[in-house]
C-alpha cells in the first residue's frame, strides 16, 4: 500500500509538469500470456473455499482453480498472492451506472425515457464507459454491472455489462437480457378525505395501465408467430418474454404487490421472472419459492418498512431468504457512486446469519445465476470468465477489503481512478508546503 | 343506541323577547314578556356535585329568579310539571367555530413561486398568520343550523373561536339561542384570546414548519411588549390588539401531546398559563402533561376500529394506531385520576351523534359521572371567567338548562327539552310505550293475540292465530296503523288503523276481501321487564393494555433503570492515551464510568463478561436530523430564531434503532434551506424519556449555517426569487447578518449603560430573536456548524468569520476540505464529513473518500456523521472506511465517531472516552466495532441500557403479542357491529439537510 501510494505521487509530480486530464484509466489490452495466482484463499463464489489455491487463466479464461498443488506452473507467468484471498468479480445488478454522472444535472441523466410502456427502450446505449463514477466502483471489486433503466410501467430493457471497455459496444457481457416492470403500487383507501377523493381516479388510472399492459403481453406472446405488415417495436421488444429468451424484472416491494405481478406475469405465460426490490420477499417466500421466483433484494443498508419491524430486518433478510429456500442476489440502490458498497452488503448479510461464502454467491454466482451469464461468470471455475478479484483481505468488510489485482476476461485492470488521483493531488501539495513552509502561508492563493 | 322523535322548533313559550333590544325601533307594537316559568316536581342539578329532589326551578326574564325545594310560585307564572324529569345546567362548549366564517387557505401549490411579504393590506403585522386583531364577536353570526345541532347534544353556551392563523384575537361566549339576535346571545364579547401554532389561511411563506411558527409567536410577544413601551416607534394594530387580547383566558390549539409541552413552554417564558386543546392523546405523557398545569379542552372523538381482516393490510396499522384506538376513550378518565383540569367538546366529531355516546364511553372508562359534568358545564365556565353566568343553575345566571328524561350520562336517557335564556327548544319525546299483548277482536275472524315487543320507538308486531305471523305496526301519537298477512301461506294482508282508548286499542280496518270491519284489541300484560332490560344493556370497561414510553413499537412500560455494571475482560477502546487495552475491565457506577483498568472487583455489580467482546464509547452523531418534528425553515435566508430543540420528537423510532447501532449523542441540526439556519439540539438517546429529558445537559449552544447549492437554491424550481440566488450573494448574506448583529449589539450595551433615571427616559431597544443569536455567536455563546462543499465558499466564509470577529467551530459535510485543511487547522476548525458519497450534485464532484483521513493528517478534529437515520447506525462501519481508503489508523477511526464529534461538540470533558468520571455512554460489540461483522450487544447511556440484543428479542415476541390482542380486539369490535376505518400506514419520511420544506406526508401507496 505504501509503496504503491509512492508510486503514484511520483507519478503525480511527474505528471503535474504537463496537463492531465486523464482520470478515467484506458481499458486494458487483452491477456496478452497466461497468469497464475498462488498462494491465495480461493473464495469459488459457489459456496466452497480452497485454502493455499492456485488459478490460472489464459486468453481471458480460467484455465485452473484448485489447490496450489496440482497447478502446473509451465508457461505460466506467476504471481504470488500468498496470504490473499481470490474471489470473482462482483456483479451488481439492477443499476443506473454509467446512465448518470451528477444526479443533479439533467443533462447528465438517461436513465428515463417518456410513456408508459418501453420495452423497445435499450439502455446499453446510453451507457457512458467514460463515467468517472466506474473507476471508483471496480477499485472495491465490483467488476460487472446490469444496466438499467427506470420510469414507466415498462421502463424498457437492460444489458449485462463489464466494467472495463472503451465504449459500450465492447462493454456488452449480455444485450438486452431482460425487460423492466414497475409493478404500479396497490392502491388503499386511508380515511384522509383529501386523499380518499382521489383514490377513485387513482384507482381507474391503476385499472387502465394493467389493462394496457396486459393486452400488450397477449399482443406480444402472439406477435412472433405471425405474419406482420409493419414491424411493431413494442411487440418484437417484449415477445422474447414468452419463449424465455428474456426476463421480466418486476420491481415491486409490497407482499401483495408481489404476489399479484407474479400471478399477472404467469397468467400470461412469460417464462422467467425475477422480483426487484421485494422488501417484503421474507413474508412471501413459500409462494416465491413454489413458482421459482427469483428475487434481486434491494437496500439491505435499509431502515426496516415499519416501525413494529424487527430493528435488523433489511440486514437479516438474505438469510431468511436463503432459509427458506428462495433464489436470491443483492444490490445497493440507494446512490450510483455507492454502489462500491456492494461487497459491504454482503458483509451484512453475512453478520446477520448468512455463511460468508452465501453471502459472497449473493453478490457473484447468484447473480449472475439470475441475469443468466453463469455459464461464463459469477464464479472462479475453469472454463469461465477470468474475471477475477485479489484483496488482501476478507473483501467483504470494509475494515480488510483492499483489492490489489483485478482481472476483466483476463485483461489486468487499472485500479486507480479520480478519487484517488484527487487524494495524491493534494496530499503531495501538504507535503511540497510542509517541505518548504514559506510558501504553505500565503493566504487566498486559491 | 335510542333513535328519538326530535322536534326542531322553538317554543315561544314565555321566553320570546327577554333580553329586549332596547335599542331596536319596532315595526308593531311592543311585545315584552317576562317569559316567567315555573318547573316543578324536577330532580334539579343545580352544578355538578349538587342534586336536589323534587324542587322548583323558576325562571323569569331569560335567567334563573330562583331554585329548590321551597320556591313558592308566583302568580302569572307558566308552570310546567317535571315530575320524573331531571334538569341539568346547560353544558358550555368552550371550544367551536360556531357562528364563525370558513376559513379557506388559498396557498399556492408546490413549486409555486414564494410569497415573502404579507397580502394583508393595512397597518397590521409583518406576518399574514399574526392576525390578533381578530375579534370573534365582530364575525359572529347566529346559525340556526349549527345551534340546533349543538343543542341537541344539551349545550346551550359555546366559545366561538376562529380558527385560523398563530395569533387568532378573541374569542366570543355565547348562547345557542337562534331566535335572538347576535346582540342578545353574547355572553362576553371577549371571553377568550385564542393562539395555535397553525398559520392557517396565510399564504406567506414565513413561518413553514413548527419550530418557526413557535419563534414567530415568541418574537410577537417581545414585538407587542415592545410596542407598548415605545407607542410612537411604529403604529400596528396587530401588535396593539396582541396585548389586549392578552388580557383574556389564553386558549391553544394544538393537534398532540408534544404540542402541548410546546405551547406551554412558550407560555412559560412570557408568563401565561394557557388552556390548551389538545388532541386527545394526553394520557400517553401524562406525567408532563399534568406537569404544564395546563388546563386541557379534550374532544371525544375516539377512533374507529381498523378494519385488520387481511393480514397483510393489517401489517400497515402502526402499534400506536391499534393502541390509541383501545386507550382513547380513557384518555379523560386518566387525567382526570392525574389531577389534570379537563373540558370536553364536541369540535373535533366528524358526526356530531357520537357526543353523548362516546361522552357515556368515557364515563364507562371510568370517569366519574359528577366529574363529566364538570367537564362540560362548572369547568369551562370558570376558565372562561363566566361561573356567574352559565355552568350552573342559581339565582341570577342565565337560564340555559336542559330537561332530560333521567340521569343524563344513562345509555337510555333522552334529552326532552334544551332551553337557552329562558327559551325552550324541545329535543325530543319520550314515545309512548304500547309493548305488550294484546287480544284482537274482529267479527267473523277467528281471535288472535297481537304481542308487540321491540323498543317504544320501534315496536315490533307478532300475530298469533292459526298461524303466527310478523306484522307491521306503527304509532303516531295516539293512532295506531297494523297489517299483517291472513295467515302463513297467504300474502294477502288484513290492514287495521284505529287509536288508543284507555289501555286498548279499536278502530277500523280492511280485510283482503276488501270488506272493512271494526275492531278491538285489549290490553292483557305489559312486556315482561327483562326483555325491555335487554334492549338497555350497560357495556362493561374493558381490560386495556399497558402505557408504553415512547407509545409505540418499542416502547416499554417501565424504562430500563440504572445499574452498577462491570464488565470484564473485554478489549477496550479508550481513546486516550492507554489505547486499546486487552483483558481489561470497565466499571459504571451512577451514571458514570467508574474504574477503567485489570481485575477489577465491585460488591454488589452485576457482571458482564466481555471475553471476545469490545468496549468503545458510545457513537456521537455530530450530524442528524432524527427525532425532530421538522427540519427546515426554509423560508428566509436568516432564520437564526428557530430553534430544533422546540421540535425534538421523542417518539422517534430511530432513536431506537440508533441505539441498536451504538449511537449515544446526536447533534440534531436544522436543514441547509438557508445561509443562517435555526439553532441545534443536542440529545442523548435516552429511549422514552420526554423531549426535554432528552437534551444533554449545559450544552453549549450551536447553530447550523450552510452555503452552496441549497441556499442558492439551485436546484429547485420555480425559487428563484429569494436572495441569495449565487455563491456572491452568500458572503453577503452573512456580511449583512453580522453587522446588523453588531449594531444591534451595541444598541443594547448603549442601553444597558443608562442610569436607571435615564433608562425610565429612554426607550429599550426592540429585541429581535434572530439578532439574538447572530449576537451569541460574536460573543463565544454560540458555535456554527456550516454545511459546506466546495473550497471557494469555504474560504469565502473563512474570511467572513475573520473580518466580522467570529469563529467557525466545524465545517459539516466539507467534501472538499482535503482542499482546505491547512486552512481550517490555522483556524482551529473542525471538518465533520461523510465517509464516501460524492457525485450525487454538481458540488460533490470532488469529493473523495480519502478526505476525513487528510482532514485528520492535518491536524484537523476530524468526524465522520451521517446525515441520515440508517446509515447513523452503522457510523462504526463509516469511520473504518479510513482506514480502507486512507490508511488512518483504527484507534484514530473510532474517534471519528466518537471523541472528535464531542470535541467537536464541547462535549469531551464528559464524552467520547471510556475513561474515569466520564459519563457511562458505553457500548459493548460482540467484534471489532470497524468491522462489518460488528453488532452492539449493549448500548449504555448514562449508565443504563436503553438498547440490550436480548431484551429487543423479547420485546419483539411481547409486540407481536401485543398486536394480536389488538387486532382480536379489532375484529370483534368489527363483528360486533363498530365501525371500521381502512388500514393506513403513516410512514414518516426520513430527513436529510437537503430536504427543503418539513415534510411529513403520509404515504398512501401501499408500502
Amino acid at each position: 500500500m505504501k509503496i504503491h501510494k509512492r508510486y503514484i505521487s511520483a507519478f503525480v509530480a511527474l505528471m503535474l509538469s504537463v496537463p492531465v486530464f486523464a482520470q478515467v484509466p484506458a481499458a486494458a489490452p487483452k491477456q496478452s500470456k497466461p497468469v497464475l495466482l498462488k498462494g491465495a484463499t480461493l473464495h469459488i463464489g459457489n459456496g466452497q473455499v480452497v485454502e493455499n489455491a492456485a488459478v490460472g487463466f489464459d486468453k481471458g479464461k480460467i484455465t485452473y482453480a484448485g489447490p496450489q498443488s496440482g497447478a502446473n506452473l509451465s508457461g505460466y507467468e506467476v504471481v504470488d498472492v500468498t496470504g490473499q484471498h481470490i474471489y470473482p468479480g462482483l456483479i451488481h445488478p439492477n443499476s443506473n451506472l454509467g446512465l448518470n454522472e451528477i444526479e443533479s444535472v439533467r443533462a447528465t441523466i438517461d436513465w428515463r425515457e417518456v410513456g408508459d410502456l418501453n420495452p423497445h427502450v435499450r439502455s446499453v446505449i446510453a451507457y457512458n464507459t467514460d463515467s468517472d463514477i466506474i473507476p471508483t466502483i471496480r477499485t472495491n471489486g465490483v467488476l460487472m454491472t446490469q444496466v438499467t433503466p427506470v420510469g414507466g410501467t415498462i421502463a424498457g430493457s437492460s444489458s449485462v455489462v463489464q466494467l472495463d471497455a472503451w465504449n459500450w459496444e465492447d462493454a456488452i457481457v449480455k444485450a438486452d437480457e431482460g425487460i423492466h416492470l414497475n409493478w404500479p403500487n396497490m392502491l388503499i383507501a386511508t380515511g384522509n378525505s383529501a386523499y380518499d377523493a382521489r383514490l377513485g381516479r387513482m384507482r381507474e388510472q391503476r385499472e387502465t395501465a394493467l389493462t394496457e399492459l396486459a393486452t400488450l403481453f397477449r399482443d406480444a406472446a402472439v406477435y412472433k408467430a405471425g405474419k406482420h405488415d409493419n414491424e411493431n417495436l413494442k411487440l418484437a421488444a417484449t415477445a422474447g418474454l414468452f419463449d424465455g429468451s428474456k426476463k421480466l424484472y418486476i420491481h415491486t416491494n409490497f407482499g401483495k404487490e408481489i404476489i399479484e405481478s407474479v400471478n399477472f406475469a404467469k397468467k400470461h405465460g412469460v417464462k422467467e421472472i425475477v422480483v426487484v426490490g421485494a422488501r417484503d420477499a421474507v413474508s412471501v417466500a413459500d409462494f416465491l419459492k413454489a413458482n421459482n421466483v427469483a428475487v434481486i433484494y434491494s437496500g439491505v443498508h435499509a431502515l426496516p418498512s415499519r416501525a413494529e419491524e424487527d430493528v435488523d430486518m433489511p440486514y437479516k433478510t438474505p438469510y431468511l431468504l436463503h432459509k427458506a429456500g428462495v433464489q436470491f442476489a443483492l444490490d445497493y440502490d440507494l446512490s450510483i457512486h455507492g454502489i462500491r458498497n456492494l461487497p459491504f452488503i454482503a458483509g451484512t448479510a453475512a453478520a446477520y446469519g448468512l455463511d460468508k461464502e452465501q453471502a459472497l454467491a449473493s453478490v457473484s454466482l447468484n447473480t449472475a445465476k439470475i441475469l443468466g451469464i453463469d455459464k461464463q461468470a459469477g464464479s472462479v471455475e475453469v472454463g469461465k470468465d477470468a474475471t477475477i478479484v485479489v484483496s488482501s483481505g476478507d473483501l467483504l468488510d470494509m475494515r480488510t477489503n483492499n483489492v490489489t489485482h483485478a482481472f476483466i476476461q483476463g485483461r489486468k485492470i487499472d485500479l486507480n481512478n479520480k478519487q484517488k488521483y484527487l487524494y495524491e493531488k493534494f496530499d503531495n501539495k501538504y507535503k511540497q508546503e510542509k517541505k518548504a513552509p514559506a510558501s504553505a502561508t500565503t493566504s487566498a492563493g486559491n | 343506541m335510542k333513535k328519538i322523535l326530535t322536534i326542531a322548533a322553538c317554543l315561544a313559550l314565555g321566553a320570546g323577547h327577554v333580553m329586549a333590544q332596547e335599542t331596536f325601533p319596532r315595526n308593531g307594537v311592543y311585545d315584552e314578556r317576562s317569559g316567567l316559568v315555573a318547573l316543578t316536581n324536577a330532580t334539579i342539578h343545580t352544578d355538578y356535585k349538587t342534586t336536589i329532589s323534587n324542587a322548583t326551578l323558576l325562571i323569569r326574564n331569560g335567567k334563573v329568579e330562583a331554585v329548590g325545594t321551597g320556591v313558592k310560585v308566583p302568580a302569572g307564572a307558566v308552570t310546567i310539571d317535571a315530575k320524573g324529569k331531571h334538569i341539568y345546567p346547560g353544558l358550555v362548549d368552550m371550544f367551536t367555530g360556531y357562528g364563525m366564517p370558513e376559513v379557506k387557505s388559498e396557498r399556492g401549490g408546490w413549486g409555486s413561486p414564494p410569497q415573502m411579504e404579507s397580502k394583508k393590506q393595512g397597518a397590521y403585522s409583518w406576518n399574514q398568520a399574526i392576525k390578533p386583531e381578530t375579534n370573534a364577536v365582530e364575525l359572529f353570526k347566529v346559525d340556526k343550523k349549527q345551534a340546533e345541532e349543538m343543542r341537541k347534544l344539551g349545550f346551550g353556551t359555546v366559545l366561538a373561536v376562529h380558527r385560523d392563523g398563530i395569533a387568532r384575537g378573541t374569542a366570543t361566549l355565547v348562547t345557542l339561542a337562534d331566535n335572538k339576535r347576535e346582540n342578545e346571545v353574547v355572553v362576553l364579547d371577549k371571553a377568550a384570546g385564542a393562539l395555535s401554532f397553525d398559520k392557517g389561511s396565510s399564504t406567506q411563506d414565513y413561518p413553514n414548519s413548527l419550530m418557526g411558527s413557535i419563534a414567530l409567536l415568541r418574537q410577537t410577544y417581545l414585538d407587542a411588549q415592545w410596542n407598548t413601551q415605545n407607542p410612537s416607534r411604529e403604529q400596528n394594530i396587530s401588535l396593539t390588539a396582541f396585548t389586549a387580547a392578552n388580557k383574556y383566558p389564553q386558549i391553544f390549539e394544538v393537534d398532540s401531546k408534544l404540542d402541548i409541552l410546546r405551547a406551554d413552554k412558550v407560555g412559560d417564558e412570557f408568563g401565561k398559563q394557557y388552556i390548551i386543546k389538545g388532541g386527545g392523546d394526553e394520557y400517553q405523557m401524562i406525567k408532563e402533561i399534568k406537569a404544564s398545569n395546563a388546563p386541557i379542552i379534550l374532544s371525544l372523538n375516539f377512533p374507529d376500529a381498523y378494519n385488520v381482516e387481511d393480514p397483510f393490510d393489517a401489517r400497515r396499522v402502526p402499534l400506536e394506531a391499534m393502541k390509541h384506538w383501545e386507550m382513547a376513550p380513557a384518555n379523560a378518565a386518566l387525567l382526570n385520576k392525574a389531577g389534570v383540569t379537563i373540558a370536553f367538546t364536541a369540535s373535533d366529531l366528524k358526526d356530531k351523534k357520537d357526543f353523548l355516546p362516546n361522552l357515556r364511553k368515557a364515563i364507562q372508562y371510568g370517569l366519574s359521572e359528577e366529574e363529566a359534568l364538570k367537564a362540560l358545564t362548572a369547568t369551562p365556565a370558570k376558565l372562561l371567567n363566566a361561573d356567574s353566568k352559565v355552568g350552573s343553575l342559581n339565582k341570577g345566571m342565565l337560564a340555559n338548562f336542559i330537561v332530560t328524561s333521567g340521569n343524563l350520562f344513562a345509555a337510555d336517557n333522552i334529552i326532552l327539552e334544551n332551553w337557552v335564556q329562558g327559551s325552550q327548544y324541545k329535543i325530543s319525546e319520550v314515545p309512548s310505550d304500547y309493548r305488550g299483548v294484546y287480544t284482537l277482536k274482529m267479527p267473523q275472524q277467528p281471535d288472535r293475540k297481537l304481542m308487540i315487543s321491540g323498543t317504544a320507538e320501534r315496536p315490533e308486531l307478532k300475530v298469533i292465530g292459526k298461524d303466527t305471523v310478523s306484522g307491521k305496526i306503527t304509532f303516531n301519537g295516539n293512532l295506531v296503523t297494523l297489517s299483517f298477512n291472513k295467515d302463513k301461506k297467504s300474502k294477502e294482508s288484513i290492514r287495521l288503523s284505529g287509536w288508543l282508548q284507555d289501555k286498548n286499542l279499536q278502530g277500523e280496518g280492511q280485510l283482503p276481501d276488501a270488506s272493512t270491519v271494526k275492531w278491538t284489541a285489549t290490553f292483557s300484560e305489559a312486556m315482561s321487564q327483562k326483555a325491555k332490560s335487554d334492549s338497555t344493556k350497560v357495556a362493561k370497561a374493558p381490560q386495556l393494555g399497558n402505557i408504553i414510553y415512547p407509545f409505540r413499537a418499542y416502547g416499554q412500560n417501565e424504562l430500563p433503570k440504572q445499574e452498577t455494571i462491570l464488565i470484564k475482560n473485554a478489549t477496550v477502546w479508550t481513546n486516550e492515551k492507554e489505547g486499546k487495552l486487552e483483558n481489561a475491565d470497565v466499571l459504571i457506577k451512577n451514571g458514570k464510568i467508574a474504574k477503567v483498568g485489570k481485575n477489577l472487583t465491585e460488591n454488589g455489580a452485576k457482571i458482564v463478561d466481555g471475553t471476545g467482546k469490545h468496549v468503545t464509547p458510545g457513537i456521537i452523531d455530530e450530524h442528524s436530523h432524527i427525532a425532530l418534528n421538522g427540519v427546515n425553515e426554509g423560508t428566509q435566508s436568516v432564520t437564526a430564531e428557530v430553534r430544533m430543540a422546540d421540535v425534538v420528537n421523542s417518539d422517534d423510532i430511530n432513536i431506537y434503532r440508533q441505539l441498536a447501532g451504538g449511537v449515544t449523542t446526536s447533534q440534531l441540526l436544522h436543514g441547509s434551506a438557508n445561509p443562517i439556519g435555526g439553532q441545534s439540539a443536542i440529545i442523548k438517546l435516552r429511549w422514552g424519556k420526554s423531549p426535554e429529558e432528552l437534551m444533554v445537559e449545559n450544552a453549549d449552544g450551536f447553530i447550523k449555517f450552510a452555503l452552496g447549492e441549497n441556499v442558492k437554491q439551485s436546484n429547485r424550481n420555480n425559487a428563484n426569487i429569494r436572495f441569495p440566488q449565487s455563491r456572491m450573494g452568500v458572503e453577503q448574506v452573512f456580511v449583512d447578518a453580522f453587522q446588523r448583529a453588531k449594531e444591534y449589539e451595541q444598541s443594547w450595551k448603549t442601553y444597558n449603560s443608562l442610569s436607571k433615571r435615564e433608562k425610565s427616559k429612554t426607550p429599550a431597544p426592540r429585541r429581535d430573536l434572530e439578532l439574538d443569536a447572530l449576537v451569541e455567536i460574536l460573543n463565544d455563546k454560540r458555535f456554527i456548524t456550516c454545511h459546506s462543499y466546495v473550497q471557494s465558499e469555504i474560504n469565502m466564509l473563512m474570511q467572513v468569520a475573520d473580518e466580522m470577529g467570529f469563529k467557525v467551530n466545524t465545517f459539516t459535510h466539507i467534501l472538499e476540505g482535503y482542499k482546505v485543511a491547512d486552512k481550517m487547522k490555522e483556524r482551529g476548525i473542525g471538518g465533520s464529513t461523510f465517509s464516501d458519497w460524492w457525485a450525487y450534485k454538481m458540488e460533490v464532484k470532488d469529493a473523495i473518500p480519502q478526505n476525513a483521513g487528510l482532514m485528520n493528517q492535518l491536524g484537523v478534529v476530524t468526524a465522520i456523521n451521517s446525515d441520515d437515520a440508517e446509515m447513523a447506525r452503522r457510523l462504526n462501519q463509516e469511520a473504518a472506511k479510513s482506514v480502507k481508503y486512507a490508511g488512518v489508523s483504527e484507534e484514530d477511526a473510532l474517534k471519528m465517531v466518537t471523541l472528535n464529534p464531542a470535541k467537536l461538540l464541547h462535549l469531551d470533558d464528559r464524552m467520547g472516552s471510556i475513561k474515569a468520571g466520564k459519563d457511562a455512554d458505553v457500548v459493548l460489540w460482540n467484534d471489532n466495532p470497524l468491522s462489518i461483522y460488528a453488532k452492539p450487544l449493549k448500548t449504555f447511556v448514562d449508565g443504563i441500557a436503553y438498547y440490550d440484543l436480548e431484551r429487543d428479542e423479547q420485546m419483539r415476541e411481547e409486540l407481536e403479542k401485543e398486536r394480536m390482542r389488538l387486532i382480536q380486539a379489532m375484529l370483534n369490535a368489527k363483528t360486533g357491529g363498530a365501525r371500521t376505518q381502512a388500514p393506513a400506514m403513516r410512514r414518516a419520511s426520513v430527513v436529510h439537510c437537503e430536504d427543503v420544506e418539513h415534510n411529513e406526508e403520509e404515504s398512501y401507496f401501499a408500502h
